[in-house]
């Protein structure tokens, strides 16, 4: 394969590593706190964090862009306090990883955490432990499953985004082009080989997800 | 003799919601030293009320005063976090963590330093407590009484000042309670560690209290010593080994001793049972009033 065959798989592998790691301290603090705490508009948040999984992603990408474009409400003042532009980069098709991949993380794992049961933590409290002492030494280790198996399926939905991505960061070749993106246009223009590539790789890794994702299926937990 | 403040005084009100339920709960307790037992029928808001009392829930207003230090008080505004209380709680079901071994368990509460597979005091309470041998052992391979242990040895190990056990034989046979309420009898008297334990079982009631307060509908009606509060009309079967033929006090009372317990009623009260045993006959206050 040339560069320019290996470039969309490098680079779509960047975009969702990037969008992963931007996610995963989000996600998994958010499904934390909505297991645990009641507040007023938990459910306001829970309806937001689940929005980007059930919107069509042409209407998240449309969104991006009239938020962060360059005309847009926070991509103007970006642009005017900062010189900085994210339509048409890199950085725009991983915040579109990121956001279509969020409510899939907190959505696996904030059930893992809810079945954690209220006496664990409780022992923890009256052993002393402080609050990031019981996330960190018990609901995390009781819960890691759930919560890997979060950040597979993100990780997946990330490297697979295309309807977001296409209107926030576009196809430019050699830039933005990542697999989805690369499959619609060598499908366009008849080239099966090209397209043939990225799904062969895009299936496989599939595969590789499902599989992982079944392994860290939740067990039943003894305490 | 050296004075001590009292291990407990609190007085507690509690309305709240759980799992549907409304809980109106207004408890008066206090504790010299030993152990107090809460004891009334499931939902009277025992547990809530110790839950209270480790800060694992909020009362509505009241104080909680252990060994002399103020820990809430509503009209003062203090609260102390249940992390800074140094009570101990033992919890009826999902006591121990996973993820970790036995003795990983026990050293769970202990600065990180300390937590160490050879750590002295884990070993001394694993001794103790006649958990030895399973040092290494995994929660979910336990029984129910040894899970008790592996917890009553986890709450020792961070020197609380006050130790709350709630239902603790709850999931254990009948052989197994008699021989972890003389594991716990011992244990919290080694440690001089007052202790309030949450039942709905007499014969619990009667062998590990020495104060008892009675609970119904969410209140604290009675509280004395267990034997006193426990009246006539009801059996009540004490499985414990006889350790005393049955003798007589100087105002006519009938003593018998037992392993674990000393009982002392009217005569009638106290009969012999099979086995060694002895069956009394109690009431509960709550059909007398």
């Amino acid at each position: 394969m040339n560069p320019a065959d290996t470039f969309p798989i490098a680079l779509s592998l960047r975009v969702a590593t990037i969008a992963l790691l931007l996610v995963a301290p989000v996600g998994i603090a958010l499904a934390w706190i909505q297991s645990k705490y009641r507040y007023p508009f938990r459910g306001l948040v829970d309806a937001l964090i689940l929005l980007p999984l059930v919107l069509p992603p042409s209407v998240v990408g449309y969104l991006l862009v009239v938020v962060l474009g360059r005309q847009g409400w926070v991509g103007s003042w970006l642009d005017r306090a900062f010189d900085l532009r994210l339509v048409f980069t890199p950085a725009a098709a991983v915040i579109a990883s990121s956001i279509v991949a969020l409510p899939l993380l907190v959505k696996t794992a904030q059930p893992v955490f809810e079945g954690i049961p209220r006496e664990l933590e409780d022992v923890g409290r009256s052993l002393g432990l402080s609050p990031w002492a019981l996330f960190f030494r018990i609901s995390l280790p009781v819960a890691w499953r759930g919560v890997v198996a979060g950040l597979v399926l993100a990780f997946a939905r990330g490297i697979g985004e295309f309807g977001a991505t296409l209107m926030f960061a576009g196809n430019i070749p050699g830039r933005t082009n990542t697999m989805p993106l690369e499959i619609f246009a060598a499908y366009q223009l008849g080239d099966d080989r090209r397209a043939l590539i990225y799904v062969t790789v895009l299936i496989a890794f599939s595969g590789l997800v499902v599989w992982a994702a079944s392994r860290l299926a939740p067990r039943g937990v003894r305490t | 003799m050296t004075s001590r403040a009292p291990a407990l005084e609190a007085t507690l009100s509690l309305r709240l919601r759980r799992g549907g339920e409304r809980f109106d709960i207004d408890a008066e307790l206090s504790l010299e030293q030993g152990v107090l037992v809460l004891f009334g029928p499931s939902g009277a808001g025992k547990s809530l009320t110790i839950q209270a009392l480790a800060g694992l829930v909020r009362p509505t207003a009241g104080s909680i005063r252990v060994g002399g230090e103020v820990l809430y008080d509503g009209a003062g505004g203090v609260e102390v976090p249940a992390h800074r209380r140094r009570i101990g709680y033992v919890p009826q079901h999902h006591s121990l963590f996973p993820f970790c071994d036995v003795a990983a368990n026990v050293a769970f509460g202990l600065p990180r330093r300390e937590r160490t597979r050879d750590n002295p005091r884990v070993e001394e309470l694993l001794q103790e407590l006649g958990i030895h041998q399973l040092a290494a052992a995994h929660p979910g391979s336990l029984s129910g009484g040894e899970r008790q242990r592996v917890a009553l040895a986890r709450a020792l190990a961070v020197r609380p000042r006050l130790l709350l056990l709630d239902e603790p034989f709850a999931a254990i046979d009948q052989q197994g309670r008699i021989e972890l309420r003389r594991i716990l009898r011992q244990t919290l008297a080694n440690h001089d560690m007052p202790a309030v334990v949450v039942t709905h079982d007499p014969e619990e009631a009667l062998t590990l209290g020495d104060q008892l307060v009675l609970f119904d509908r969410g209140r604290t009606v009675r509280s004395g010593e267990p034997a006193s509060l426990l009246r006539r009309g009801q059996t009540v079967t004490i499985s414990g080994e006889l350790e005393t033929e049955r003798a007589t006090t100087a105002d006519g009372r009938t003593t018998v001793r037992l392993r674990e317990v000393s009982l002392e009623a009217p005569e009638e009260l106290l009969e012999p049972g099979p086995d060694g045993r002895v069956v009394l006959r109690l009431q509960a206050p709550r059909d007398e009033s």
